[in-house]
């Protein structure tokens, strides 16, 4: 079975009706009942190694490196394997190599086997990636660090051909990439613009973009390329993600510059609250039931578990610094948490137990471990079937 | 609402139906499907698309039944391998829109989704192709000729060539546009189609350029009587060996003795016992292999000839490792091997991501034979690509890549004690990307920025406070291009711009540069590209390639050293190259006629450069001595497999830093001097 929950908990109201029938799918279930006998399985991205990891996770605590993929082709230079996305199938999942000659790539893997099927070349930087529900299209943010602070661009992929349909011009920095539940939206925020920029799957076009910075939040002319805005002084949002409530309500954007994330009406992109947090969240991740936000303080080498219903936060200790990317199970149980760490000392994977708010797992994996991407569960069948 | 949307939401809804429909594809519905296992064709109107670079065409898909009857309903995708064209996907209505990239000829595709198990394409289940229509995408349109005014005067009987380019309204040279020439006066000057002129008698023709598109172009050419009277050779007999380059002395000569001048001469070469030279146009002579060949040398239907007799050259001298700073757990990258001011000899080695790049090692090498490691400087880095130490050997600087807090940048070391040196500043501003090479000219140090491209460059006459004086860029603005190395000396920056290859820069004054503002003087690109490295010696500069990942990288990488003869510092032009077949070049050094490449997995190349350089120098024989850098169990991070990095010959020796394992010591005992 792959990944069936992943794709059905992109429905929003319809997933939640699903999952209910999940015999983990409250995160309060008992862990011993619920999640015995599942596994979990990620992959991460290793970017100063230039290599995967494929990561399996069996509850209560045993997690291991199975297995390690070489990317690249350039073992005299780092390639930089940056974002990791995989098909709401699990069928597939895709890697960004930022660094090129200069523009970087997207290679396609079939998963599992973790053979090469396919690459294309991108832009600047090729960083965060989301694929849409159908699994035919592929976002990428081109994110284009270094150097001037110009404008820079979304690539919009088509996958099953690997076509780069649309190179969509958003504003300096691209970060984060994320599709909306219903398949209709595609988000990303720019660093140095301190914009949300919502584009159109359909027209692969920015239909908004939204202003982030503290104070004076508001939303912008669908052209404001947002070059300027990195020299208007005072205090910046400079947000690095953004990610979607299960019922696409919602908008979580972590403020990277201010210690804070914001979350959004969707609909009409008014600020609903803000969740103060540690130093410089980075990533974050709402659970597929809705009720967590998981933020990584890539400055405080924590992750801040939110409940969504209270804005309660937990903060929890992560086993390396310069903590980076979430993914929460479709099961809403686990969070997993790549640590970057620092020069030579080999990052880490982290499993956080959202049911006991506390890090039940941890493992090593190579340098710089950053994009993270859960791939698939498998066993929590079996339960339901026990259980009935 | 489009059939995407739809495609979005029905996947979303049911897992089951994306699994049944095919993962990778957009899913489609049961009557989707269904409709498309009806389809056994497609009408496609036109049947051919012409477009124009950058412009877009529709063509109108009509799916068919086997009786022709129209089928709607099915899915339809459209592909194409070639990057001359892109297609719009999924498509929606019965409109193919096609994209045409770049020049070429391309077959786009038209496919129908049906159920998984009734047909696939390539793997991907669910798909079924069900036409095809053959694209063909035109440059634009030739506007204008530009013929190069030939270098040789059109004597009768002389035979050269025009060369005409034809430029397209936006001012490029037209991808396939061809030229063809014809003469209004066949009689008196007669010209291939491709441009091959032979003036046949004296008198005037007009030579016409034309294109495809009926845009022409006009020569006018005056063919003047021959004057050649007589045609000499010299010397008439001589004797080389298999890489010499023998200079023909070839002089015409008219009734009064003078030399007849813009004269173009045809040569020709024939092994009298022996296969294997080249006469080049300028009466350069150099064999690959050695015999006696017979030069001739003929114009206007007069002759003259030569015999030059060649010998192998010496077979390469042993080079033996005498000494290896082993390492085990961290790939190696460059070094830099220098006197400290404690009188000893040391080298520093940086190094790669296998392992963790965080350190620059640092070995007592005045012993090589029993090679000590001393200290080594940790750094916030994942990479230490590049070390380098000043003139006097008071600083140094390493490169970082792959900081944890993404600064990078570089270190400046303090090297009072060589043994131990110590970190004295840092400089990350503007160089956050990583700083993948450096070359320290005095207290300039010009740095190689890996997100821009650009050179930095830096006053590090106060080391433990550098700052920034200048920078340089090719085409500021344009994002599309990739800087890789920079080498000087002293006078001229030579630059290594990867797909742009050879930028040669001044920074004495010659063309206006100074050491902070570099003035651009010529570049030299070739077609492979992979520009990596570049070092001048005498009238050369050796520029290397680093190839991976290409159809022949089978063993590991590719690429070879290219020959620039840059006598004229404007013009420079590819002469020479030394290319190992079965491997990869990487780091150079070149020192008293002498070329030491560290040729990856071909360990490290010892290469005669000495004298003039012309053809082939690897099949010449011009290899003096070679060393795989392999070491074995316990020796190395990857034992048995060489992957050297960088040469560098100190003191009768040469060390080189091997990515596998470490740093080595090489003595190889070679015949003085070089040159006969």
């Amino acid at each position: 079975m792959v990944r069936a929950l992943g794709a059905a908990g992109a429905l929003g109201a319809l997933a939640i009706t699903a999952c209910a029938t999940h015999p983990a799918a409250s995160a309060g279930a008992a862990p011993d009942t619920a999640a015995r006998d599942t596994r979990y399985w990620v992959y991460v991205a290793n970017e100063s190694s230039d290599l995967i990891s494929r990561v399996r996770f069996a509850p209560p605590g045993e997690l291991v490196e199975e297995k390690t993929i070489p990317i690249g082709i350039m073992p005299a230079d780092l390639d930089g394997a940056h974002g990791v996305a995989v098909s709401p199938t699990g069928e597939h999942w895709y890697v960004s190599l930022a660094h090129g000659t200069p523009f970087g790539k997207i290679w396609k893997f079939a998963a599992g086997a973790d053979t090469l099927i396919d690459s294309l070349t991108v832009g600047l930087f090729p960083a965060s990636m989301a694929v849409t529900p159908d699994g035919t299209g592929l976002f990428a943010v081109n994110f284009n660090l270094h150097g001037k602070h110009v404008p820079s661009s979304v690539s919009a992929v088509f996958t099953p051909f690997m076509n780069e349909s649309k190179r969509i011009t958003t504003c300096v920095m691209p970060h984060g990439s994320k599709v909306s539940h219903d398949g209709w939206r595609h988000y990303s925020t720019c660093m140095m613009s301190d914009q949300l920029v919502e584009i159109s799957t359909e027209r692969q076009a920015v239909t908004r973009r939204f202003l982030l910075t503290p104070g004076q939040e508001r939303l912008l002319a669908v052209d404001d390329l947002g070059a300027h805005a990195m020299h208007s002084g005072g205090a910046r949002c400079k947000p690095t993600w953004v990610t979607v409530s299960p019922d696409d309500t919602r908008l979580y954007v972590p403020c990277n510059g201010h210690a804070e994330i914001i979350e959004l009406d969707a609909v009409s992109l008014e600020v609903q609250r803000r969740f103060p947090t540690g130093k410089a969240p980075y990533n974050a991740d709402v659970s597929p039931d809705g009720t967590t936000l998981v933020v990584t303080l890539k400055g405080a080498q924590a992750v801040a578990v939110f409940d969504l219903a209270t804005g309660r936060e937990t903060r929890i200790p992560t086993t390396q610094p310069i903590t980076h990317g979430v993914a929460i199970s479709p099961d809403s149980r686990y969070a997993f948490i790549s640590n970057e760490a620092i020069g030579a000392v080999r990052g880490t994977v982290d499993v956080i137990d959202l049911a006991t708010k506390e890090r039940v797992a941890s493992v090593a994996l190579r340098h710089q471990p950053g994009g993270i991407a859960f791939w698939k569960m498998e066993g929590w069948e079996r339960q339901r079937a026990a259980a009935r | 609402m489009s059939r995407r949307v739809i495609a979005l939401f029905t996947a979303g809804l049911s897992v089951g139906l994306v699994s049944a429909a095919g993962a990778q594809l957009p899913a489609v519905s049961p009557e989707q499907a269904e409709a498309g296992l009806k389809v056994a064709n497609v009408q496609i109107e036109p049947g051919a698309l012409e477009i124009t670079r950058g412009d877009t065409a529709r063509a109108r898909a009509v799916l068919q039944d086997r009786t022709g009857n129209p089928v709607t309903g099915a899915q339809v995708l459209i592909w194409s391998p070639s990057p001359a064209v892109r297609g719009t996907n999924p498509v929606t209505g019965e409109t193919i829109v096609v994209w045409g990239r770049q020049p070429g000829n391309a077959t786009v595709s038209v496919f129908v989704q049906v159920p998984e198990d009734s047909g696939s394409f390539q793997g991907l289940k669910g798909l079924r192709q069900v036409g095809a229509i053959p694209v063909t995408v035109k440059d634009w349109d030739v506007a204008r000729i530009e013929i190069a005014e030939p270098v040789y005067r059109p004597y009768v009987g002389t035979t050269f060539k025009l060369t005409a380019r034809p430029m397209t309204v936006n001012d490029s040279e037209h991808e396939s546009a061809t030229v063809t020439w014809r003469s209004d006066k066949p009689g008196v000057v007669s010209i291939t189609p491709s441009g091959v002129v032979t003036p046949m008698k004296a008198g005037r023709a007009a030579l016409v350029a034309s294109t495809e598109n009926g845009v022409t172009a006009e020569y006018t050419m005056t063919a003047v009587t021959n004057p050649t009277a007589t045609l000499e050779i010299a010397p008439k007999a001589s004797s080389a060996r298999t890489g010499d380059v023998v200079r023909l002395d070839v002089r015409a000569l008219d009734k009064s003795g003078k030399p007849v001048d813009g004269l173009a001469m045809a040569y020709s070469v024939f092994g009298i016992d022996s296969a294997g030279a080249h006469v080049y146009r300028d009466g350069t002579f150099v064999a690959d292999y050695p015999g006696a060949y017979r030069v001739v040398a003929s114009t206007g239907g007069r002759s003259a000839e030569a015999v030059v007799e060649v010998s192998r050259r010496p077979p390469p001298t042993p080079a033996k490792k005498v000494g290896q700073g082993v390492r085990t757990e961290v790939a190696t990258s460059d070094l830099w091997v220098f006197t400290g001011k404690d009188g000893r000899d040391y080298a520093y080695t940086g190094t790669h991501a296998q392992g963790g790049g965080q350190r620059m090692f640092v070995w007592d090498v005045t012993d090589p034979s029993d090679i000590q490691l001393v200290d080594s400087v940790v750094v916030d880095a994942r990479v230490v690509n590049d070390v380098k130490v000043n003139a006097d050997a008071s600083w140094a600087i390493i490169t970082r890549e792959g900081a944890s807090n993404r600064q990078n940048g570089i270190v400046v070391l303090d090297m009072a004690d060589p043994a131990h040196p110590t970190v004295q500043a840092e400089l990350t501003d503007q160089m956050t990307s990583g700083i993948h090479n450096v070359w320290i000219q005095g207290n300039i140090v010009y740095a190689v920025n890996d997100g821009t491209s650009a050179i930095n460059i830096l006053d590090l006459t106060d080391p433990t406070n550098p700052k920034h004086a200048g920078q340089w860029e090719l085409r500021p603005g344009d994002s599309n291009k990739s800087l890789h190395d920079v080498w000087s000396d002293g006078q001229y920056l030579y630059v290594s711009y990867w797909n742009d290859g050879l930028v040669i820069l001044d920074i004495s004054g010659s063309h206006g540069g100074t050491p902070t503002k570099p003035a651009f003087v010529s570049s030299i690109a070739y077609s492979q590209g992979n520009s990596h490295v570049a070092w001048r010696y005498g009238d050369y500069v050796f520029v290397g390639d680093e190839i991976f990942g290409c159809a022949e990288c089978v063993n590991g990488p590719r690429g070879y050293i290219h020959v620039i003869d840059v006598k004229n510092i404007e013009q420079p032009k590819e002469v020479a190259k030394f290319d190992v077949p079965e491997a990869g070049a990487h780091n150079i050094w070149v020192e008293d006629g002498v070329l030491y490449i560290a040729y990856y997995q071909g360990g490290l190349r010892i290469v005669d450069v000495s004298g003039e350089l012309r053809g082939d120098l690897y099949r010449q024989g011009r290899q003096i001595g070679w060393i795989p850098t392999a070491a074995g169990e316990g020796e190395a991070v990857v034992p048995n497999s060489p992957m050297a990095w960088g040469p560098q010959p100190f003191k009768g020796h040469i060390f080189v830093s091997d990515m596998n394992s470490g740093l080595w010591a090489v003595q190889h005992e070679r015949p003085r001097p070089l040159v006969p």
